[in-house]
């Protein structure tokens, strides 16, 4: 859409006369409001007015700030980090008063403070007008970029919480919607980019996709969720690009013959997720029947909005109730549902247009012209382009570094995007651009226009081609900055990229910025996730190496932490990792099988004295993180010394049970599960432990009195609750001391390792923070003692 | 309501050598000592792995600034967010003035190399596609307001304004003028 033609010529001297008056509020001007009207679906355009009315409600304090939160998150609007109005500016906490002053757009979150706006496109189809508009909006109404996520979606930064609603018109008279891109509610639905010009697969999922986002948007039985519900296509089973394992309910596009005739279906998985505790998806249906693919999704939903768990978050994800149930019990459920489903004419009608449907192609197909090839087109091509089943077409993927394009490159990819490859553009899980549809001889002419607006690089898919979530630099949660690292990781390797071994180059990293896993880092051959540890009273920003997660296969399995490294020495762990898989690996050996044979014990300890930390008068750079000048450190150094002896003699306990972890992990290698999962409950008691013989040295090491002295020491004051996931981690002591396995399954002993680590990670942050409030009052007191211990 | 998210940008002289990454514990610093008048500054952003883009960003809540390279060439661009009262040559003067702030601040910087920016050409953004559409007559419209507020800034000097016509952009005028005074100085007939 480009920006508005005004109605006459008369009316249009009068509104600039007014645009530029002197005196503000004489005139009547038009809104967006105004001019769209009528371009907009009335039901959206209602959505939106309502929201507006709701944002002025808010503002009188009509509306109560939690119902205003999650209402603007179902409307994608979302807070940002320094949004309760504080920031640590590397010397002090300084207060950012907002005009807004005490005005919430929900609990602790100014009204003032800018936030993101998460921007849905189902199956990342986006047409070149629709991304005009993004570019317009990502202008005026953000910071001029324009970030793709990993679920195929749009984000835009920095945006101030009234421009939404003119912000939302925009997108919706461009058919985009924003409603339940957050929340509790279905999100995105994504898809395989090449899904239509795949080789491999047996049918096009797109309109699948197009038709159960319609049908579940605003959907009744989907507005009731204690967590979010994510949906996911992929075309076959042996490629990564759906990562189906990982989704709420992810759908494999199957057939089969009946009496001659094929038949389209899914092999239909739920309960996949990633977050803190990562579970693969539990087969559903090996073929569900394509006009049953709505209604056993609006059956799930229901089954989900009523049995999932509502009040504790971290067990409410739809793989929690599958998990508990068990898979027959929750089909069970969901067959039963869908019984008594009121029929609904939604469910089939779109399947009559579904074999049609077809992609406009709007250039003739034709082979590489082998007489023009720019300098850097070969290296490009390689990583880039894809051959489509149908023959001369390419899909051109265009790499966007950590998943950004500005406004201006947004606008001259549309360009090109007319030019070469028609309405045929998408989004992908790797936050880049896929071009589809262009002929082959048109690549040299695209790679070029492509090296001109700085998109042309090389390395699709490759190491170079890094996933982060937002991390600290815009995530409230965020540990450590996970954008910081894969830039730094970014630039080291770009220099090298072409004389990489052809198998480093293949590797795959993501990096989250906390436990969360938005950046996907389970997943990943090589991922990592921010920690913290705490030395002579300053915080170290810290990375847990995460490795032998697999991407293909739909994410078919899930890696393991191997200890935590220190942020500023990552790219020195990177460099001996690969440089040692390229030297020891056997002929064709994958990274996995690589990492599995060396052994994780052994591993470890050639990374051991990366695992150091200088002190800070040797080397301060460890005590800030990548990207961000700021001291990490809260502490004092006067005090420093005596907190440190006592820190200690905590950290050494809690080593001691990163060791158990860690053992664990290698009994689960070893499919020692009793073992596996005996050693990670170990851990979490060794954690524990150390907690309580902070207040009580002499504390037993029989597990029900460890039990019952965390529970009442740091439990039940809540001393060991994280302020946003509350008592979560201490839940899986509690749980596993209580209900120790019936059988012994890899499942559930890789569930209590991934919890047991998570559980030390607590510990260590909980320590961290009696720490700080034992020095602050020791400082306020004039004392130097440290922390005591009795 | 009249056009309030106007922005500004300064170019950076040839001869200035700039490491986009040294601006970041620069605008830092600018947070932690609050050294811009009349903003509250929020967070830095690097995003200067995105070509044609903001480069280095200092977020405000009332304006953002950054070392943008969005038409192609390195300069400083401030942006306002939060209206400002008064006339439109009022507006602009409070808009100047931050722009050029913020300018001088970045001159004098030890941590940077010796930046330099150009007086004799900068650019008007009308960043509000409603209000200010890309169109010649919103350009003449614009005119008058902006050329009262030129001759005081640019004391006399002659100077011509024309419009950037990339379909799809944002309505930018842009002013040359013979001026040779440094940003110190138009900054002092601001005040
Ligand atoms: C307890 C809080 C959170 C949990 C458990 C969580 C978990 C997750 C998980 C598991 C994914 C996705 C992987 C996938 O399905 O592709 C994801 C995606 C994502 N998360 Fe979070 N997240 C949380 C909060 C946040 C916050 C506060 C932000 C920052 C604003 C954030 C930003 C993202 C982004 C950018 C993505 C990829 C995008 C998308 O869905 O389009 N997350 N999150
Ligand atoms: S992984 Fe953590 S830091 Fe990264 S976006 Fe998710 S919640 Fe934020």
């Amino acid at each position: 859409m480009r920006p508005p033609k005004p109605a006459g010529s008369l009316l249009r001297a009068f509104l600039l006369i007014a645009i530029f008056a002197a005196d503000p509020g004489e005139s009547e001007m038009s809104t967006w409001k105004d001019q769209l009207a009528g371009q907009i679906d009335p039901a959206w355009a209602e959505e939106i007015d309502v929201f507006e009315t709701q944002i002025e409600q808010r503002r009188q304090g009509k509306l109560d700030e939690k119902i205003f939160a999650e209402t603007r998150l179902r409307r994608g609007v979302y807070g940002q980090r320094y949004d309760n109005g504080q920031r640590h500016d590397g010397i002090r906490a300084q207060e950012i008063s907002y005009p807004s002053g005490s005005l919430t757009k929900g609990p602790e979150t100014a009204w003032d403070a800018p936030g993101m706006q998460r921007i849905k496109i189902p199956f990342g189809g986006v047409t070149p007008d629709q991304m005009d508009v993004l570019a317009d909006l990502a202008e005026e109404y953000s910071d001029s970029v324009l970030h793709v996520t990993t679920r195929q979606d749009f984000q835009l930064h920095f945006v101030h919480i009234d421009d939404t609603p003119d912000l939302m018109r925009r997108l919706a008279a461009a058919e985009i919607t924003t409603r339940e891109a957050c929340g509790n509610s279905v999100r995105n639905v994504t898809a395989c980019p090449l899904a239509g010009v795949c080789r491999d697969e047996p049918f096009d999922v797109t309109p699948y996709a197009i038709a159960i986002s319609r049908f579940l948007l605003g959907h009744p039985d989907a507005q009731d969720f204690g967590r979010k519900f994510k949906i996911a296509f992929s075309g076959c089973r042996e490629h990564a690009c759906g990562l189906v394992s990982m989704h709420d309910m992810g759908l494999i596009a199957v057939t089969k013959n009946e009496n001659g005739q094929e038949k389209r279906g899914f092999e239909c998985y739920v309960g996949g997720g990633l977050g803190a505790v990562p579970h693969q998806a539990k087969l559903f249906d090996s073929f569900l029947p394509e006009e049953e693919l709505l209604p056993t999704a609006q059956a799930i939903a229901r089954v989900f909005a009523r049995l999932g768990e509502k009040d504790i978050r971290s067990r409410a994800r739809i793989k929690f109730l599958v998990a508990n149930l068990g898979i027959d019990e929750f089909r069970r459920l969901v067959l039963e549902e869908r019984e008594i489903l009121s029929e609904d004419e939604r469910w089939t009608a779109y399947l009559s247009d579904v074999r049609d449907y077809n992609e406009r192609t709007l250039r003739e197909g034709k082979g590489v012209n082998p007489a023009a090839r720019p300098e850097g087109f070969q290296e490009w091509y390689k990583t880039n382009v894809y051959h489509q089943r149908q023959d001369d077409y390419g899909v051109a993927t265009i790499t966007l570094p950590l998943g950004d394009l500005s406004a201006w490159q947004m606008r001259e990819l549309a360009e090109l995007a007319r030019r070469f490859a028609g309405e045929n553009v998408r989004t992908t899980v790797e936050q880049n651009f896929v071009l589809r549809w262009v002929s082959q001889s048109d690549l040299p002419d695209l790679y070029q226009e492509l090296e001109r607006v700085g998109l042309n690089e090389p390395g699709a898919g490759s190491i170079l081609d890094i996933t982060a979530c937002p991390g600290t630099d815009t995530c409230k949660l965020g540990i450590a900055s996970s954008l910081g690292l894969a830039g730094e990781i970014r630039t080291r390797l770009a220099g090298k990229f072409m004389e990489m071994d052809e198998a480093v180059r293949n590797l795959r990293i993501k990096i989250s910025g906390c436990f969360n896993s938005c950046g996907q880092h389970h997943i990943a051959d090589i991922g990592f996730y921010g920690t913290s540890r705490t030395f002579s009273s300053r915080k170290v920003p810290h990375f847990q190496l995460v490795l032998g997660g697999k991407w293909t296969e739909n994410a078919g399995s899930y890696g393991l932490a191997m200890g935590s490294v220190p942020a500023k020495r990552i790219p020195e762990v990177l460099e001996r990792i690969t440089e040692r898989y390229v030297k020891e690996r056997a002929k064709g050996q994958s990274f996995q099988d690589f990492i599995r044979d060396i052994g994780k014990l052994e591993l470890r300890d050639s990374l051991e004295d990366l695992m150091t930390v200088p002190a800070y008068e040797e080397d301060a750079t460890f005590y800030s993180d990548w990207g961000d000048p700021r001291e990490f450190t809260l502490g004092d150094m006067g005090i420093g010394e005596c907190a440190g002896e006592v820190v200690s003699l905590v950290d050494f306990d809690l080593a001691a049970a990163e060791r158990l972890v860690f053992e664990a992990q290698v009994k689960l290698d070893e499919e020692a599960y009793p073992e596996a999962d005996e050693l990670a409950y170990g851990a979490m008691l060794q954690s524990a432990r150390a907690l309580i013989k902070t207040e009580f040295l002499d504390v037993a090491d029989d597990p029900d009195i460890v039990v019952e002295e965390f529970r009442k020491r740091f439990y039940d004051t809540e001393i060991f609750h994280n302020r946003f996931a509350g008592g979560k981690f201490a839940d899986y002591l509690f749980r596993r001391h209580k209900s120790p396995p019936r059988e012994h399954t890899r499942d559930h002993a890789h569930t209590l390792v991934e919890e047991s680590q998570l559980f030390i990670e607590a510990a260590h942050a909980c320590w961290e923070r009696i720490a700080q409030h034992q020095v602050a009052a020791a400082s306020a007191s004039g004392s130097t003692a440290g922390p005591s211990v009795q | 309501m009249e056009l309030q998210r106007l922005g500004v940008k300064f170019f950076l002289h040839q001869s200035s050598q700039l490491e986009l990454d040294d601006l970041v514990p620069v605008f830092h610093s600018w947070i932690q000592k609050k050294v811009v008048g009349d903003h509250i500054l929020v967070d830095v952003h690097n995003y200067s792995h995105v070509p044609r883009g903001p480069g280095i960003l200092l977020v405000a809540h009332e304006g953002n600034f950054s070392m943008d390279s969005g038409d192609g060439r390195l300069g400083l661009f401030y942006y306002r967010k939060q209206p400002l009262e008064g006339s439109l040559e009022s507006r602009l003067g409070h808009i100047f003035e931050t722009t050029l702030q913020a300018a001088r601040l970045l001159e004098e910087e030890s941590r940077l190399g010796q930046l330099h920016f150009k007086t004799d050409e900068f650019l008007l953004v009308a960043n509000d596609r409603l209000k200010a559409p890309n169109t010649q007559e919103v350009f003449e419209q614009l005119k008058p307001g902006l050329s009262v507020f030129l001759r005081r800034l640019l004391d006399g000097d002659d100077f011509t304004l024309s419009r950037q016509e990339e379909p799809g952009e944002r309505l930018t005028v842009q002013v040359s003028t013979g001026c040779s005074d440094d940003a110190e100085k138009l900054l002092a007939r601001l005040s």
